[in-house]
């Protein structure tokens, strides 16, 4: 009977079709991206080509505003519902969107270095990334912190929902402060920008098939395999308190 | 001042108000600590005149920041060992009034450290901070960060590791405050016209309002139940 | 559904955005030749002659040559000389006429003057790049008049006057001093602005940038000097190597692929984890019901 239950709630879930084919088509979609910027799109003549780190860089920046906007999301329907699966799909927001939030920022530092002659710079917009990397290093911190399971959700539902503040803070600083070195890509750069490049035509295409991957498919499947994480979690919890419990 | 919502508002303050005068303990203990971060930072910095009208703006708010930090984390520890916040959790109060109450405590006595901290520093710097441009700036500033701080506190409480937990996660989320009010308080300092600032100020208040709008809105769900 | 269509409006807006932004910015680009050993910026209103590896403008006008390349020598004078004998059939050159170096901000570059007859002269910039060296180089092959081109390190780069090197080449390479000339005044080119002198068979002008000062000379008929003295400038100041710093991008993509690594390897892991506590899960259990 019991033997029956585990098996029914845990390992009786393999891997949805539709999941697996978005693994395939998010790796495949992440390899010809690659290939895309690395071996197809020109070389900057003025940057060389680190340019082309630009094509995770910029994408993998947004790819975790897709995954915070999700804890976002996530957040506020847990609040109003009451349901878990919203918390879980925050709480896989939150893991995937600080991953791209990293590869945004250290890949800005690796292209920062030949560039800027720098690793880092304490400028207003590399701050306000790192910034947003702690807050969400802190949504972990302080959500590892809390033991009740139905007051966890609840709370990190709110701080998850803050928290977006740092990601806006980061995509519109530069329209903020203009005493940045930071590039914009889309519409004019801030006088004193140093290192940004044309967005020419052949930018443009190299660029797009990344960033509507790393907008949609890379967040979407990785916080699926990390839902189906949070799943089984609870569910061992469940048999582990309900062993305890006699 | 006669609906349950404000009557419920001013019980809250002024049973903080009350409890403070009675032991002045937090008060004071935010003010020595936010003059001894003062004065730190002003031999970590070496302050020299010109250093001190870029800086001066800077050592204030993150002064200021972190000695609210002490008083969010012990009104609100208080009330959690204390079990008073459930015993109010009984009563038909609005969630929102608890959230204002305890909102106006905080930000008064925060405020109260920083009306101490701006003749202070005008004297010791030097740097003309007792502006009414300046005195706004830091009501507002104190206002909004209060407001966050004190939703934060309430969530913090409730953790295992609680008063460790406040610092890191409200500096992230007050950086919006920090950035503005900084910008707009050294720009009064420095004397620049009001053009140049005043779209700091604007921002701070936007800030301000949007924070404390969300606030209340989710403060419900940070109270326990 | 609606939220599904508002979402992909709103992916369609960013990519006309965005393939606007580029379009403009293609629009304003400074059309350049693009080789794997330089850029050089194309000389607007020159016959283009450039082939693989050697890019070369001509302004039928003037008659005047702008040529780059990249020559093998021993030193900036051999590697000169190599090209002229390739390009031009010259051998057994003279010494330079002038000889000179400047730091600029890629490097130290070697400014040499040769005479190949009577009316024409060769002006050379070259420096090295690797175990080669980049030759610019200025021809005016117009018999009627002779044009030099000299880029000298100013005496004093406090000044931000050209007159003193104008004088020192003119005393260098004419039998000419600045004073023999009048100035004519200022013209403002993209460049800069070149300061014009004017004698009974001379012209000289002269424009300072960074702590440099071009120098344009012409003896003869005189000709159109500014305009070949701002095209020249223009194809040394914008004249660039596009950098190799390609371990950067592999470190970037290296690091990207090792955090995604990572992630995917943590959900694994702790599913494995959560696997084995299942099975002591199995097991207490098992044992209970024994």
């Amino acid at each position: 009977m019991t033997q029956r239950r585990i098996h029914a709630s845990l390992a009786a879930s393999p891997q949805p079709r539709l999941l697996r084919a978005l693994t395939i088509l998010a790796t495949l979609g992440f390899a010809s991206t690659l290939v895309l910027g690395l071996f197809v799109a020109g070389t900057d003549i003025q940057q060389g080509p680190v340019q082309r780190i630009f094509y995770i860089h910029m994408p993998a920046f947004f790819g975790a505003f897709t995954a915070f906007g999700a804890t976002v999301l996530g957040g506020l329907i847990y609040l109003w519902r009451g349901s878990e699966a919203w918390d879980r799909i925050a709480l896989a927001g939150v893991e995937v969107g600080l991953a791209f939030a990293l590869i945004n920022l250290l890949t800005g530092a690796i292209w920062a270095r030949p560039i800027w002659n720098t690793w880092w710079t304490w400028d207003p917009r590399l701050t306000s990334a790192a910034v947003m990397c702690l807050t969400y290093a802190a949504y972990l911190m302080l959500r590892a912190g809390i033991e009740n399971p139905q007051r966890r959700r609840r709370l990190m539902s709110v701080y998850g929902i803050f928290a977006f503040v740092s990601v806006l803070l980061t995509l519109f600083i530069i329209r903020i402060v203009p005493d940045t070195i930071h590039p914009v890509i889309v519409g004019a750069s801030p006088q004193n920008a140093q290192g940004s490049f044309e967005a020419t035509s052949g930018v443009v295409l190299a660029l797009l098939p990344s960033l509507l991957l790393w907008l949609t498919l890379m967040p979407i499947t990785l916080m699926w395999h990390r839902y189906r994480l949070a799943l089984r979690q609870e569910a061992v919890d469940a048999l582990k308190l309900k062993l305890l419990g006699g | 001042m006669k609906s349950p919502f404000a009557a419920a508002v001013r019980a809250i303050v002024s049973k903080d108000l009350r409890a403070e005068w009675r032991s002045r303990e937090l008060v004071s203990a935010m003010a020595l600590f936010a003059l001894l971060s003062v004065l730190v930072f002003s031999f970590a910095l070496e302050l020299d005149k010109n250093a001190r009208e870029e800086a001066i703006s800077g050592v204030l708010w993150v002064s200021l920041i972190f000695a609210s930090l002490l008083g969010f984390n012990r009104s609100l520890s208080l009330e959690h060992d204390q079990g008073s916040l459930d015993a109010l959790l009984l009563t038909p109060v609005s969630r929102s009034a608890i959230f204002l109450g305890k909102l106006l405590g905080n930000f008064m006595f925060t405020l109260l450290v920083a009306l101490v901290l701006l003749p202070l520093m005008t004297a010791l710097y030097g740097v003309q901070l007792l502006d009414s441009w300046a005195l706004l700036t830091t009501i507002v500033g104190v206002f909004g960060f209060s407001a966050i701080g004190t939703l934060l506190a309430t969530l913090a409480v409730q953790t295992r590791s609680r008063e460790a937990l406040l610092p890191i996660a409200l500096l992230p989320v007050c950086l919006p405050f920090l950035l503005t009010a900084v910008r707009a308080t050294k720009g009064i300092v420095s004397g620049a016209p009001q053009s140049e600032w005043q779209v700091w100020l604007q921002l701070l208040a936007a800030i301000t309002i949007i924070y404390l709008v969300l606030c209340l809105l989710l403060y419900r769900f940070v109270l326990e139940e | 559904m609606r939220r599904a269509k508002q979402r992909t409006l709103f992916f369609l807006a960013l990519l006309l955005a965005l393939a606007w932004a580029g379009w403009t910015q293609a629009q304003n680009e400074t059309p350049y030749y693009q080789s794997t050993d330089f850029n050089i910026p194309i000389l607007a209103g020159w016959q283009n002659q450039s082939a693989e590896g050697v890019a070369q403008f001509y302004n039928p006008s003037a008659q005047a040559t702008i040529r780059t390349t990249m020559a093998a020598g021993r030193d900036a004078q051999s590697a000169a000389a190599a090209d002229l004998a390739g390009w031009l059939g010259l051998t057994g050159l003279d010494a330079p006429v002038y000889s000179g170096k400047v730091n600029l901000a890629d490097g130290t570059w070697h400014s040499l003057v040769y005479d190949i007859d009577a009316g024409q002269s060769v002006s050379v910039m070259a420096r090295q790049a690797g175990d080669r060296f980049i030759v610019i180089t200025f021809l005016e092959s117009d018999p009627a008049s002779r044009t030099r081109m000299l880029t000298i390190a100013q005496a004093d780069d406090t000044l931000d006057t050209p007159e003193p090197e104008i004088d020192s080449a003119l005393q260098q390479l004419t039998q000419l001093r600045l004073d023999d000339l009048a100035a004519v005044g200022t013209s403002a080119l993209p460049g800069g602005d070149w300061l014009v002198f004017q004698g009974e068979s001379a012209l000289a002008a002269g424009s300072v940038f960074g702590n440099d000062s071009y120098i344009a000379l012409q003896e003869g008929a005189p000709g159109d000097l500014r305009a070949l003295a701002d095209a020249w400038q223009g194809t040394l100041l914008g004249f660039f190597i596009t950098p190799d710093n390609s371990p950067y991008l592999w470190l970037g993509i290296a690091v990207s692929l090792l955090i995604l690594a990572a992630l995917a390897g943590s959900f694994v892991w702790r599913a494995r984890a959560l696997q084995k506590d299942l099975a002591m899960i199995e097991q207490l259990q098992s044992a209970d019901s024994n």
